[in-house]
């Protein structure tokens, strides 16, 4: 049925010749292109889109605007989609929401008769006894309370980001926004104007400003082509500026897409939320602003009922009573709370169409239809105090109650930035006081409200963003005096009924009495009284419950509104979801120039860090077995591994080795060229933050690794200390420059001596930890003898355009041998068979070189390294910990897991750190941190393992594994 | 997002930059221990002006910045050799220890 | 002459990603440079003037670093002009200034520099004290990004304003894309609005995945190097 749609040019939003069928809760209906779904269903007169949160009362289309919790609906795995704001699209299959049984018979309707026992904060003191009763309550009440469904296996939406970049953002695309982005881009800044419904103007779109009807067409008409023609200026409709940031930093959300916008200067033109009228029954279905039956009709076409009456304070509600009577609504009554009849002509209009008119009035009560489902008739009563109304009413028959009370400014980017609003007693508004710099407000959230004022307060706010971004400006433009404050906002539209169901908060179904008896308890400051009531905290973020319940809060408290104050509002402005949080989530990943050969060669790729390593190689059924062939290979034979996530800097110049002095332990200065040396780096505290080695290329040139995860911060802290010292020393971090493998085994050398014959490999030319430059395969190389594997071995670096060059010649160089690639947990059993630390696994971040038994590698003869003060200060001080080997007690025992803990005598004296299996050795081995007094090799110290099982282990001095180094150095 | 003027790059947002903390005058290497533990260890929290290092990650460039820890204005930022001028030296002890 | 990138010792970092979108390669400086993919290359030339992306990375590239290394290429003949600024110079080549003590080489698209050649066969380590190279061509991976969508494209993953009227020819971005870091050149072809990305060399086919995606919407994709070559041959706006 679409008897209710009106003709044009009501509907601007709508294209009638394009029908579109969807299904609500199970039935088809169909609207036209450009409807929204609730719109569509308004003109299908079905006015009931949810159950609401608590008592699951029918609640329908309050705002028409996406700003009340009233519409919101699921569409398949989408919960809480606004249903008068989201589009229709042909066979959409929407279903309410917080409902048991169907929409129009929830069985939880039964709430609703027991508010009672429902108070306001019962959270917070029902259901805690007797103890455990919670736990059985919850459930009960999670399922009662949610509102959308979510469904975890829903498939990942595509969302991304985009930086956007202008002089001037203009937040708000109504008539001030118009007006200011139009004054902006006059003065030639580069304007973005944003605007979160799918057409510009506003109000212009739907409210009355004249007796005729023409004003808001006329002005759209006049101001929106010159905008949507400025080159300077760009238009994002459908977006949300959700928050303000730091230097002017703006999240705009469109559709899937988080826009992160960077504005030299912003103009906050955002308009202001309507406010609820508050009486018994106001939030049945059939109870509206005046700017949602107004949107309605000019928007979409839709007649918004049949017969209606009308509670006003200010001249939009006579607006609205004009254009219900255009539509072809019966308006039974006007009743108008102020107590002198309002001039001005849309009221003389309404009168002289013959609508009565109770001054001094309001509705005090909606007598609903069976069933809560709609309005069946208005109580209109005498208004005889503040909030109170006589006893004698009138009964007007009607299926709509429209309310037109007064404004709220919609202020969250203000309050983001750092604005501040008081509360104006005379206007029964709050107003804007202070303004952050390079921000401006401008129409009804400065206080603004007649049009002419507006436009001109648009222009005022344009001016002066162009201003502060740096444009050139002629003279400031003149704002009149009268900006149209006065008369719009009733001070009191709060009439309690002492049956309740008086809504301050529809949302979370706040009563009158339910925040005045958070008061009572108590919670007598705002912030307070939201928080134990909730009020304010539903999805519409007290759009609608924040200005009454403040009042509310002042009465009762016997201050000021002023003086009460407001809450503070917070981004995001508008729900968002985690997929436009989250974005295209980029996670950068980091290859070597191998990594497609360990795919080929079946490795089990794992991270480290941003890069992908082999874990092993082959099936991960015969992972323990991959890893004890490839240890064993490496031991036996010769294996190769790549290593090219090792970090690689550059340190040249003639201040080299005095720089590697200061920023290492070891000594450097008297390092021959053609020899490595290891390194070992502390931070200001004598915690090891780092290792590798420094090979020696030229007096003035040194070639440093560093680990996979430390080089980006070893970099970093070089240069921290030389923009501190001044040496003639150029560090490059050069680890993507250069790929590298370790070729380990006894059978290293001949592998390398068949791709490899400009450098003399013999032991006596090229011994244990020197270093060459030669060519292997082509591939300009150096070549470095080193051995965290334990075994004679080469750690080959060459450019990483070549590597896969190199690889592939190794391997078959090396097949004659049983080559075979290893990976790190096979590099990890046999460095730990040497007893060699890895730098974060058997280090941690406290761990001082000293406690990690690396004394050796500290030159105590330099007058400074960084680290070395506070490795003396801890000396002093007494060691308390020691990094030792163990061996298990009893062979047969379980092997302990790494960092388990370390006990005697009931106190944790340190934890395990590396363990593993050794096949070469035939038992558990393991590095462990123990008190000084346990680190004596042979001391036999107790581990707890898993359940809480202790077992004995024997402090084992490393390595474990060729302990002379013989194998190494063949 | 914040943004941070680099001496080199301009304005850019503050995440492409490391914090690093105050920055402190190295103490002589003959200082007490109580002195260097004040210098390594603890941190003054001013509120008011302080200068800061910052790093620069892309360009791996350290600068430092003076900033209102009270009102997170960002007043000034310079290259670190505008207070670093001249090459730090560490002669040995005198003395043995 | 056409050649498989795996015959020769030096590969592209995204060689296999061009090989797979049908890439003919042609050798440049002993590396394997995709000339055209399979669209062809006057499909490409029309790509790429609305977006397209093209692997340099076997192009010539070099740079120095150090307290006095823009004062050691100055007297090698080298034009450097302000930081985060591009100088084309004599023989073709780009010289971008990154700091007050670097400045980055970029040959031309043939795969030649004079200039680098020159200036690398009069460095050695003492005798250019406080000028050291930076190995470009293996740190870095070198990607052109051409076409009139190409500074929307880029504001997907990177947070400075390239928009042309902002960021002029010849000016050089250090920043972070797509949360990596990496040198954003601005480099016009002929009349056509383009870039230089020049970062971390393991990242390549990272970025590859993430520039591809960030260019769908604009119907942006790969093309070889032909065709940047070609709307660079083109004449510029006055």
């Amino acid at each position: 049925m679409m008897a209710s749609r009106l003709p044009a040019p009501a509907g601007v939003l709508i294209d009638r010749s394009k029908p579109i069928t969807f299904n609500f809760c199970g039935q088809d209906y169909t609207g036209f292109q450009g409807d929204t779904i609730a719109s569509a269903l308004a003109a299908n007169g079905v006015g009931m889109l949810s159950r609401s949160f608590k008592y699951h009362r029918p609640r329908g289309l309050m705002t028409a605007a996406g700003q009340d919790a009233n519409t919101l609906v699921q569409i398949g795995d989408e919960p809480n989609v606004l249903a008068d704001l989201r589009a229709i699209e042909a066979g959409l299959a929407i279903t309410a929401q917080n409902v048991f049984g169907s929409l129009a018979n929830d069985y939880a309707n039964v709430l609703d008769g027991l508010g009672r026992f429902l108070p306001v904060g019962f959270y917070y003191k029902t259901f805690f006894r007797p103890k455990g009763a919670w736990r059985y309550w919850e459930k009960l009440i999670r399922a009662l309370a949610g509102l959308g469904k979510v469904d975890v296996g829903a498939h990942h939406g595509y969302y991304d980001k985009q930086y956007l970049f202008c002089d001037v953002a203009v937040v708000g695309g109504g008539a001030a926004g118009l007006a200011a982005a139009q004054a902006a881009a006059a003065a030639g800044a580069d304007v973005i104007l944003i605007e979160e419904n799918v057409r510009l103007g506003g109000a212009l779109n739907y409210a009355r400003f004249d007796v005729e009807g023409r004003r808001g067409r006329g002005l759209r008409a006049d101001l929106v082509p010159r905008i949507e023609a400025d080159q300077n200026i760009r238009v994002l409709t459908g977006a949300f500026a959700n928050g303000w940031f730091a230097d002017h930093w703006i999240p705009v959300i469109q559709g899937n897409r988080m826009y992160k916008l960077r504005a030299g200067a912003v103009v906050i033109a955002s308009g202001s939320y309507e406010q609820p009228l508050v009486f018994r029954n106001n939030d049945l279905p059939g109870v509206m602003f005046s700017s949602a039956a107004q949107r309605l009709i000019k928007l979409y076409g839709v007649k918004p009922g049949t017969r209606a009456v009308v509670a006003t304070a200010n001249a939009d509600g006579y607006g609205a009573a004009l254009d219900l009577l255009d539509a072809g609504v019966d308006v039974a009554c006007i009743a108008d709370l102020r107590p002198q009849r309002g001039d001005g002509p849309l009221a003389d209009a309404v009168r002289d169409r013959g609508v009565p008119i109770v001054q001094g009035a309001t509705v005090s009560e909606a007598i609903p239809q069976k069933g809560n489902l709609g309005i069946e008739a208005a109580r209109v009563a005498k208004i005889t105090g503040q909030g109170t109304t006589a006893d004698v009413d009138d009964r007007f028959g009607c299926d709509l109650i429209v309310t037109a009370v007064g404004y709220n400014p919609t202020a969250n980017l203000i309050h983001h930035a750092g604005g501040t609003f008081v509360y104006n007693d005379d206007t029964a508004m709050f107003e804007l006081t202070a303004l952050p710099q390079g921000m401006q407000a401008a129409g009804s959230v400065n206080g603004s409200f007649d049009i002419d004022a507006v436009i001109e307060d648009g222009g005022k706010g344009g001016w002066s963003a162009a201003r502060n971004a740096g444009c050139k400006v002629g003279p400031m433009p003149t704002v009149r005096n009268d900006r149209g404050a006065f008369g719009v906002n009733h001070p009191w539209p709060i009439f309690p009924h002492p049956k309740g169901r008086d809504f301050i908060d529809f949302d979370e179904d706040l009563q009158v009495h339910d925040i005045l008896d958070a008061i009572a308890e108590g919670y007598d400051d705002v912030e307070l009284m939201k928080r134990f009531s909730t009020c304010g905290m539903g999805p519409s973020q007290g759009r609608h419950s924040s200005l009454n319940s403040v009042r509310l809060t002042a009465r009762a408290t016997g201050r000021s509104v002023t003086d009460t104050g407001t809450t503070t509002s917070r981004p995001p402005y508008a729900a968002e979801t985690f997929g436009v949080l989250a974005g295209r989530s980029f996670e950068p990943e980091r290859k070597t120039a191998m990594h497609h050969r360990h795919l080929e060669l079946g490795a089990r790729m794992m991270p480290a860090g941003q890069w992908w390593r082999p874990e092993y190689y082959g099936p991960p059924e015969r992972r323990s077995l991959s890893i004890r062939e490839e240890a064993a290979v490496v031991r036996e034979a010769v294996g190769i591994i790549d290593v090219s996530t090792l970090g690689g800097l550059e340190v040249c110049g003639p201040d080299a080795a005095e720089f590697l002095n200061r920023v290492y332990t070891f000594a450097y200065a008297k390092q021959p060229v053609g020899r490595a040396r290891y390194l070992l780096m502390t931070d200001q505290h004598g915690v090891i933050i780092d290792d590798g080695v420094a090979c020696r290329l030229h007096d003035h040139h040194f070639y440093v690794t560093a680990t996979t995860s430390g080089v980006g911060g070893v970099y970093q802290h070089m240069l921290f200390w030389n923009a501190q010292w001044r040496l003639q020393v150029n560090i490059t971090n050069a680890t993507a420059s250069w790929c590298g493998v370790n070729l380990a085994g006894p059978k290293a050398r001949d592998v390398l001596a068949a791709v490899c014959t400009d450098v003399d490999l013999s032991s006596a030319a090229f011994p244990y930890m020197a270093v060459r430059e030669g060519t292997i395969a082509g591939v300009p190389a150096r070549i470095i003898r080193i051995g965290f594997v334990g075994e004679l071995g080469y750690e080959i670096h060459a450019p990483a355009s070549q590597g896969e060059a190199l690889w592939d010649a190794l391997m078959v160089a090396g097949e004659p041998h049983g080559i075979r690639p290893f990976g790190i947990e096979a590099q990890r059993l046999l460095r730990l068979e040497k007893g060699h630390i890895i730098i974060g696994q058997d280090t941690d971040g406290l761990t001082n070189a000293i406690e990690a038994e690396m004394a050796w590698a500290i030159s105590r003869n330099k007058p400074y390294f960084v680290g070395k003060r506070a490795l003396a200060i801890q000396e002093k001080n007494g060691i308390k910990r020691k990094l030792v080997g163990f061996t298990l007690g009893n062979p047969a025992d379980p092997a302990p897991k790494e960092s388990h803990l370390v006990i005697r005598d009931g106190e944790i004296t340190g934890r395990t750190t590396s363990v593993n299996y050794s096949y070469a050795l035939g038992r558990t081995i393991g590095l462990a941190y123990v008190a000084t007094d346990q680190a004596e090799p042979g001391t036999a110290f107790q581990i707890r393992i898993e359940k809480g099982r202790m077992i004995d282990a024997v402090v084992t001095k490393p390595p474990f594994y060729d302990p002379d180094g013989r194998r190494q150095e063949l | 997002m914040k943004i941070l003027n680099c001496p080199l790059n301009g304005p850019r947002n503050i995440s492409e930059f490391v914090w690093g903390g105050e920055v402190k005058e190295h103490p002589a290497l003959d200082c007490t221990d109580e002195q260097w533990v004040d210098y390594a260890v603890l941190e003054n929290n001013t509120a008011g002006v302080v200068r800061e290092w910052w790093y620069h990650v892309p360009t791996a460039y350290w600068i430092i910045a003076e900033r209102n820890t009270v009102t997170d204005e960002i007043i000034r930022t310079y290259p670190a050799r505008e207070l670093f001028k001249d090459r730090v030296e560490f002669p040995a002890p005198a003395v043995k220890p | 002459m056409a050649v498989q990138p795996a015959t020769l010792n030096r590969r592209s970092f995204v060689y296999r990603e061009l090989a797979a979108l049908g890439a003919t390669f042609r050798e440049v400086n002993g590396c394997a440079v995709a000339a055209t993919l399979a669209a062809g290359r006057a499909a490409e030339i029309a790509a790429a003037r609305d977006l397209g992306l093209a692997d340099l990375s076997g192009l010539r590239r070099g740079g120095y670093k150090g307290w006095t290394a823009l004062d050691w290429l100055r007297g090698q003949g080298v034009a450097i002009g302000e930081n985060n600024m591009t100088l084309k110079q004599g023989d073709g080549s780009r010289v971008a200034r990154l700091a007050d003590s670097e400045a980055m080489i970029l040959g031309d698209l043939a795969g030649g520099s004079a200039l680098l050649d020159r200036v690398e066969a009069g460095w050695s380590i003492t005798g250019a004290l406080g000028a050291y190279p930076v190995p470009r061509p293996e740190t870095n991976f070198w990607f052109a990004i051409a076409g009139r969508h190409s500074d929307t494209m880029l504001a997907k993953i990177c947070g400075v304003d390239l928009r042309p009227h902002r960021f002029p020819d010849g000016a050089v971005a250090q920043t972070s894309v797509a949360r990596m870091s990496a040198i954003i050149i601005r480099h016009d072809l002929g009349a056509t609005l383009g870039y230089d990305m020049i970062a971390d060399s393991a990242a390549a086919s990272y970025m590859w995945t993430s520039l591809q995606d960030a260019m769908d919407e604009f119907g942006g994709r790969p093309v070889g190097l032909d065709a940047i070559v070609a709307l660079a041959a083109e004449t510029g706006p006055a």
